[in-house]
């Protein structure tokens, strides 16, 4: 019993970073029919945003020294500056451009963010302590869950809900979902998009700083890489929930996450170095059965 | 710092034009001076060039000044070999190539069809050697497998570790040869069992699945064999001792080093080998002062013990050329594989025509206890690993 809810509550901590990572890709992509592969790498600029830029083997913490009621808001509101930036400067020259090539701008820029970092801070990794009194653990039902898995958790759920909140409860929400359906339509009717786009940038780099939070106090690295690889999995969830469907992109991230914890458990030893070819042939059957995605938003079918 | 600089600017100037030059000895290093390998391989040219200096101001090798040449292989491949061709065609008599075997051995090829001995500055893999450059190639470090098989025996020995868990990062050839060296070991130290095994990659975000497994144990192993390195390897203790799991946690030389503690505040029972102590505590009093030399000439203490090796390989290469009076290299190889426990600031050095590296080493345990690391012991494995078990 306690091992199984252990295997849960790996599996729910696992997905809750891979949705809120799908999450703000799915953002972007629902109102600009963008994928920002640069995503990963806002995510990896929101934790070096609490060193001071040094290119010494020992970090110098700079404001990962705030307590916590500053710190949360601050990268918050780092990793939205740097998103929102990030459309003022590249994406608005591409918004008449064709998805693929705003895709290859976003990789650019992704390349731009990471080689800026590793220019004040090397590439070798830092060590951080974030956030240290959540690295206990806590006895839940028989189980020794990290308090920090718990949080992951708590923290996915509330920001799920906000956002759903403020999407169908708000004007501003109304707007996106309207120009995530149809943006020529929503622009005629009145919608301003410049600010719902903004909008979207904003919440999607608040969520990475999110992620940034989580990986930082999990790992206790920063690394100019770190973003790559919860950025993948991310861009699959999407794919895979239904390119634009935010619903789509948190369902499909919990069940990566799943596969994942899953394969790590069942797989023989031998077999567990490769049990990410096992998830991506998981997702290679999932794209098979249902080539639209989990969950396919109304605007990006094919009308005939 | 500066004055390394200013030496290596003055020599570099000099020996541009020379050529099988009489007057000189020329040491050539075909190392990374940019990309993420830098990291890695200045700290150990670092080292070499302070034993350089020393042979220098001690009157020279075969009576003539050792001058260095440098070329940067930008942590590329590709690069790695042209660097290799440009030391030598400035005239290298010896070839020092980047610490790691997939980036230094281009430039080693290089040396090797050019027909000059080549050392790796730090490579911890068999292949780093005769195995995968030829017969005239050797690494200044240690192989990975001792590190493993230090840390099973030791504990066995001195902490009484009975029962072992073996986590593994897939990530590289290096967290392997840990892993294959603790493999060799365990069955024969009698009634310890390996309770369980599981792998994971470098930059898995979590690795709370494993965790899970070790959880599930009926009881907590005394010992986890952990075969990774960084960044990966900061991440999964602290994710291990964030579960709550108190084990005694054996890794690889790797993750020595004090600069990553913080993220693990008050981290215990965790124990680390290494050639020589960069905390001001080795047995070997010597070993402080060489720390000392460094922090003069670099500006900064040794962040890892993987300086060492740099200086290793200057005073080996240097002894065999002494004892051939050439820089020749037949005879130079000959001397070098003549050594047998040679003593050196970090532990006696062998070299046979088997092996180029060390199948068995001297290493001193450091325990980190309240995030506090030290030296506590010293440990020689009780027989060198047999090459044949290295190659699998």
């Amino acid at each position: 019993m306690g091992s199984l809810l252990q295997v849960l509550f790996d599996a729910l901590s696992l997905g809750s970073l891979y949705a809120l990572g799908a999450l703000g890709i799915a953002l972007i992509f629902g109102v600009m029919r963008l994928v920002n592969f640069a995503h990963g790498d806002v995510i990896a600029a929101c934790v070096f945003a609490l060193l001071w830029p040094s290119v010494d083997a020992v970090a110098i913490i700079f404001a990962g020294n705030l307590p916590w009621y500053l710190l949360i808001p601050f990268l918050l509101a780092i990793g939205a500056a740097l998103s929102v930036a990030s459309e003022i400067v590249v994406f608005r020259r591409f918004r008449r451009a064709n998805p693929a090539t705003m895709m290859i701008a976003s990789f650019a820029l992704g390349f731009v963010i990471r080689y800026f970092l590793l220019m004040l801070f090397s590439s070798r990794p830092k060590s951080i302590s974030l956030l240290p009194s959540l690295s206990q653990p806590v006895e839940i039902l028989g189980a020794r869950i990290p308090l920090l898995q718990l949080i992951t958790i708590a923290v996915t759920m509330a920001v799920l809900f906000g956002l759903t909140t403020f999407l169908r409860r708000t004007r501003f929400g109304l707007e996106m979902r309207a120009a995530a359906e149809n943006f020529t339509m929503a622009r005629m009717l009145g919608v301003r998009a410049n600010r719902v786009i903004m909008g979207a940038f904003a919440l999607s780099g608040a969520l990475a700083a999110a992620i940034a939070l989580i990986l930082g106090s999990q790992t206790g690295t920063a690394n100019i890489m770190m973003g790559a690889s919860v950025m993948l999995m991310a861009f699959i969830a999407t794919v895979i929930g239904g390119m634009g469907s935010l619903a789509g992109a948190v369902l499909a991230g919990f069940l990566l996450g799943a596969i994942a914890t899953v394969m790590q458990v069942i797989l023989p030893p031998d077999a567990r170095a490769f049990r990410d070819a096992f998830v991506y042939g998981a997702v290679i059957l999932v794209l098979i059965f249902r080539p639209q995605g989990l969950l396919s938003a109304r605007g990006t079918k094919e009308r005939v | 710092m500066k004055r390394l600089m200013t030496a290596l600017a003055a020599t570099t100037c000099l020996t541009a034009p020379a050529l099988a030059d009489d007057d000189k000895i020329i040491v050539g290093f075909a190392t990374a001076e940019t990309g993420f390998m830098q990291a890695y391989d200045k700290p150990a040219q670092d080292a070499a060039m302070i034993r350089i200096a020393e042979i220098n101001a001690s009157g020279g090798l075969l009576g003539k000044q050792i001058e260095v040449v440098n070329a940067d292989t930008k942590t590329d491949r590709a690069e790695g070999a042209k660097a290799g061709l440009t030391v030598i065609d400035a005239g290298a008599d010896m070839v020092v190539v980047s610490c790691d075997y997939d980036f230094g051995s281009p430039a080693a090829l290089a040396a090797e069809s050019a027909g000059l001995p080549s050392f790796f500055l730090c490579a911890e893999s068999i292949k780093a050697g005769i195995q995968g450059v030829g017969p005239n190639s050797f690494s200044a470090s240690v192989l990975a497998a001792v590190q493993g098989a230090t840390m099973a025996e030791w504990s066995y020995t001195k902490k009484e570790a009975r029962t072992f868990y073996r986590l593994l990062d897939t990530w590289t050839e290096y967290n392997k040869g840990i892993c294959d060296g603790f493999d060799y070991m365990l069955p024969k130290l009698a009634d310890a069992t390996l309770v369980g095994e599981d792998t994971f990659l470098n930059e898995d975000a979590s690795i709370a699945a494993q965790i899970t497994r070790i959880k599930a144990l009926p009881e907590e192993p005394d010992a986890i064999m952990l075969c990774t390195m960084m960044p990966g390897a900061v991440s999964a203790i602290k994710q291990i001792r964030a579960a709550g799991i108190n084990s005694m946690i054996l890794n690889g030389s790797g993750v020595d080093g004090s600069y990553w503690l913080s993220a693990v505040p008050d981290l215990s029972n965790f124990f680390v080998p290494v050639q020589g102590s960069i905390y001001g505590d080795d047995p070997n009093p010597d070993v402080t002062a060489f720390n000392a030399k460094y922090k003069e000439v670099t500006g900064g203490d040794p962040s890892t013990q993987y300086v060492y090796p740099g200086y290793v390989m200057i005073d080996v290469w240097a002894k065999a050329v002494e004892r051939a009076g050439t820089t020749e290299t037949t005879a130079v190889v000959a001397e070098l594989e003549k050594m047998n426990a040679e003593p050196t600031l970090f532990g006696p050095r062998t070299f046979t025509s088997e092996l180029h590296h060390q199948n068995q080493a001297r290493y001193l345990i450091v325990e980190t206890n309240a995030g506090k690391p030290g030296v506590v012991d010293e440990w020689t494995i009780s027989e060198p690993i047999p090459v044949a078990d290295l190659m699998k």
